[in-house]
């Protein structure tokens, strides 16, 4: 079994001690922190337009969770028309859409039972180089 | 009686390489898929469209390419680091069912699901199924029963069920359901199995089953008796939940084009030496005996096919590269004939024993050993900080142009920062 000991860094002095020394904790760890569950989740990266309505650009990393259903205004992975693409999920009454978040009717597209169209996993956060 | 009470679930993804390739390419979604072996040789993974297209399991390509063709039926070229970490995923997946799981290959495990009552063992399986698929993708199907062949075999029938899962615990169709596998396809018996028992009259399962302890005794091994015992539902075998360390390591891979010269075949079986005593380092293990084989393929027509292979018996056990590679390259001197075409070389490491049992030797012709392990840690080290092949030793090559060939990959790699699947947005 291993054991993990924190590790402390300042030599023992003869003046006041540093009060920070007793809350050692580790480094900040980024999979940690952003990644819930780690067989579901997948690090995808963004090709193409943007989607500035969500902050999403060319070039920037998904993360996303299979694991979790979406919710109203969730920000999905989908297959539609066989190809994987980033919509954002509209949960209505009785239905579901999928949008590329404009307001225009032509783009809703209606999640019904069809095999065809699904949710691939939920975008947990997006990873954006400046 | 105690072992009435376990319960073993065997669960199993279905096409599993097709699948993963599915994963991330929706549009082969409902098509017929193929993935080829590692040199784009022969059929490794079928989907089941493609397995109604009458394309076998380990065909070579060459052969179904007509039917490929006129089907389009879609080719790829495995990619084992993909179907490497989707199976990681399944199996952490697994994980989260039973602690007790045993991983039997890329694709397969057994579960330990003895804490589960009888009654929820149906409701459960499903769930894995349900679960397994929606984290990572994955078709899976699953058989349970008392014992791990038993659990094999229900697996072997639910994969072609609609509901992806067979029960036998308590089952009254456990004889109906033996008697429509095939004796070569229970696990454990192999063709030569197969054909001493078809000559006996033993053609089904359930026949098998039904053999007399001392007839079995008699004429098979072991692993023979075992299996039959385990059809009767008393378990001979349990789940190894640890994995043993190996016995063999075997490296060995096929040309991407056809290699005549010694210096090219010098350069694969370094590399394939390497790659053996890095993977046995890293099990602190040593070996005793090295074999080196090299063929032509057996499928061209023009030139005569030859294969052959030299064993080493070293004089001491070592895992040191330098060392390996030196008799693994007199050894192919032994082997290698001018004029051929070669298509594959391979090595492989036997005897495998701990390290820690190092003795002197006064034979050894590794001068200043101390150093040399040290040598081999901080190549270990190197390698695995900056990358496979960061460090390697001059006579591996450096272009490696006999490197395997990799036609129709689909280039994406979960596990790796720069070939992460890609998505739209539109």
């Amino acid at each position: 079994m291993k054991v993990l000991l924190p590790f402390h860094l300042n030599k023992v002095g003869a003046g006041f001690p540093s009060p920070a020394t007793d809350c050692v904790e580790d480094d900040i760890d980024l999979n940690a922190c952003l990644i819930k569950n780690v067989p579901s989740t997948f690090l995808i990266r963004v090709q193409g337009k943007s989607m500035n309505s969500i902050g999403i650009h060319d070039g920037d990393l998904l993360v996303v969770d299979r694991s979790l259903n979406p919710k109203n205004f969730s920000t999905v992975i989908a297959n539609v028309n066989e190809e994987l693409v980033v919509k954002t999920f509209i949960k209505e009454k009785d239905q579901s859409f999928l949008t590329s978040g404009s307001n225009r009717a032509e783009d809703k597209i209606n999640l019904t039972e069809s095999s065809e169209i699904f949710v691939w996993g939920v975008v947990t956060y997006t990873i954006h180089a400046l | 009686m105690r072992y009435s009470k376990n319960k073993i679930a065997l669960v199993d993804c279905n096409s599993f390489y097709v699948s993963c390739e599915r994963l991330f390419n929706p549009s082969i979604i409902r098509k017929p898929v193929i993935v080829l072996s590692s040199n784009d040789g022969c059929v490794i993974s079928r989907s089941t469209e493609a397995k109604a297209l009458d394309i076998k399991m380990g065909e070579p390509y060459f052969k179904v390419e007509k039917i490929v063709k006129k089907n389009d039926v879609k080719v790829f070229s495995s990619n084992y680091s993909l179907y490497g970490d989707i199976s990681r995923r399944v199996m952490k997946t697994l994980k989260q069912f039973s602690p007790r799981i045993e991983i039997y290959s890329i694709d397969e495990a057994f579960l330990d699901l003895s804490s589960i009552k009888n009654e929820d063992l149906l409701e459960c399986g499903n769930k894995i199924r349900k679960t397994v698929l929606k984290w990572t993708g994955i078709p899976t199907s699953i058989g349970i029963a008392v014992t791990k062949t038993l659990s094999k075999a229900a697996n072997y029938v639910a994969k072609k069920e609609k509901s992806g899962i067979v029960n036998l615990i308590n089952s009254k169709q456990i004889d109906e359901i033996l008697s429509k596998i095939n004796i070569n396809n229970v696990w454990g018996v192999g063709p030569q199995l197969t054909k001493f028992y078809i000559k006996n009259g033993i053609k089904t399962a359930y026949q098998l089953k039904n053999m007399h302890n001392s007839w079995i005794k008699k004429n098979t091994n072991v692993f023979g008796s075992r299996t039959v015992m385990e059809l009767k539902g008393i378990p001979c075998t349990s789940l190894e939940i640890y994995q043993e360390k190996r016995k063999n390591c075997c490296v060995s891979r096929s040309f991407g084009r056809k290699v005549t010269k010694l210096e090219e075949l010098d350069e694969s079986i370094t590399t394939h030496c390497l790659n053996a005593a890095e993977k046995i380092r890293s099990d602190n293990q040593t070996t005793k005996r090295i074999t080196v084989f090299i063929r032509t393929s057996p499928f061209q027509k023009d030139k005569n096919y030859y294969a052959n292979s030299k064993d080493i018996d070293l004089p001491i056990k070592t895992n040191d590269s330098i060392e390996l590679v030196r008799q693994a390259l007199i050894a192919l001197r032994y082997i290698y004939r001018e004029g051929y075409k070669y298509q594959k070389t391979g090595i492989i490491l036997s005897k495998l024993n701990d390290s820690n049992i190092y003795k002197e030797n006064l034979f050894s012709s590794i001068n200043n050993e101390e150093k040399r392990k040290k040598l081999m840690k901080a190549i270990d080290y190197t390698n695995i900080k900056y990358g496979r092949q960061a460090l390697s030793i001059a006579q591996a090559g450096l272009k490696k142009k006999w490197n395997i060939k990799k036609q129709h990959s689909s280039k994406i790699d979960t596990a790796c920062f720069d070939f992460l699947p890609v998505v739209r947005i539109s």
